[in-house]
């Protein structure tokens, strides 16, 4: 077997996800995607702020 | 500070193009699972979390068993710094297995042992930072934050082995030290890919979250004002 088949043809069929059981989940893995780079994002984002925020009060 | 500094932004480059490639890899070239179909594909984003929520709690641990030792003053601002980071992978951890749930068993959420011992880990994370803000004495705050930490550390083993003691819907670790992986190689490689960047990322926020700590408390000090 190859490591490196593409599973999907399309963009919509790699949206969708759809399984052999005919169900689409990808809702469920695109939610779950989004949420972790929102997280990791504006967290990083909180503390560059912050520590912009605290570095100029310091000054 | 200063070394952190200059390699900061290697930590941060490689590890966001390790985790995006692994999560490129498990999202569309692993093949779909035969039970569980596609939805399986949270695993490259639900266990890295869900590691690290864990392994950030013992690094704690350990800083505060530092502190309360040796006084290492650094060591209760790492104790404070990681806390914020565990409450938000712990966060991703349990918020990814809920959605994970849905299609897998049929329901966003169980009273199963180790999502409910996660959710205790969440709580913790968010108590210790709170109780630690409620002090107007950083010392007393110190100390009792470092106590709390070391108490609540019997609760990681908990986590890890409630799949084993408990009956749960949970599925039992799929990666153990002692045995084989139960999850064919083909997936298992962008799995450890996703952790290692993922732990890359969370070392990079650590990093920012101490220096924020340790600005705070070291404001009057002369070379914080030398160093900005």
């Amino acid at each position: 077997m190859t490591m490196y088949k593409a599973q999907f043809n399309t963009i919509a069929e790699a949206f969708l996800m759809q399984s052999q059981n005919g169900q689409n989940h990808g809702i469920y893995v695109w939610s779950v995607f989004l949420i972790v780079a929102l997280c990791i994002s504006i967290a990083f984002i909180f503390y560059k702020q912050k520590i912009k925020s605290i570095a100029k009060k310091i000054k | 500070m200063f070394q952190v500094n200059r390699i900061y932004p290697y930590i941060f480059y490689l590890s966001l193009v390790i985790y995006l490639l692994s999560i490129f890899y498990g999202l569309f070239l692993t093949p779909e699972d035969f039970v569980q179909g596609n939805s399986y594909r949270i695993i490259y984003l639900h266990v890295p979390a869900s590691f690290i929520s864990q392994s950030l709690y013992l690094a704690m641990a350990v800083a505060s068993g530092v502190y309360l030792i040796w006084k290492v003053k650094l060591s209760v601002y790492l104790v404070r710094s990681i806390a914020p980071i565990g409450a938000i992978t712990t966060f991703i951890a349990l918020v990814s297995g809920s959605i994970w749930g849905i299609p897998t068993w049929g329901t966003w959420w169980v009273w199963d042992a180790r999502i409910v011992s996660t959710l205790i880990l969440f709580i913790m994370y968010l108590g210790l930072i709170s109780l630690h803000d409620s002090f107007n004495n950083y010392e007393k705050a110190d100390k009792f934050l470092s106590i709390l930490v070391l108490v609540g550390s019997v609760n990681i083993p908990i986590i890890k082995m409630s799949v084993e003691w408990w009956s749960t819907l949970h599925q039992p670790a799929s990666i153990t030290l002692s045995e084989k992986p139960a999850i064919d190689l083909v997936m298992l490689y962008p799995l450890f890919g996703s952790i290692i960047g993922f732990a890359g990322l969370v070392v990079c926020l650590v990093i920012l979250s101490s220096k924020l700590q340790i600005l705070k408390r070291e404001k009057n000090k002369s070379w914080v004002h030398d160093y900005v």
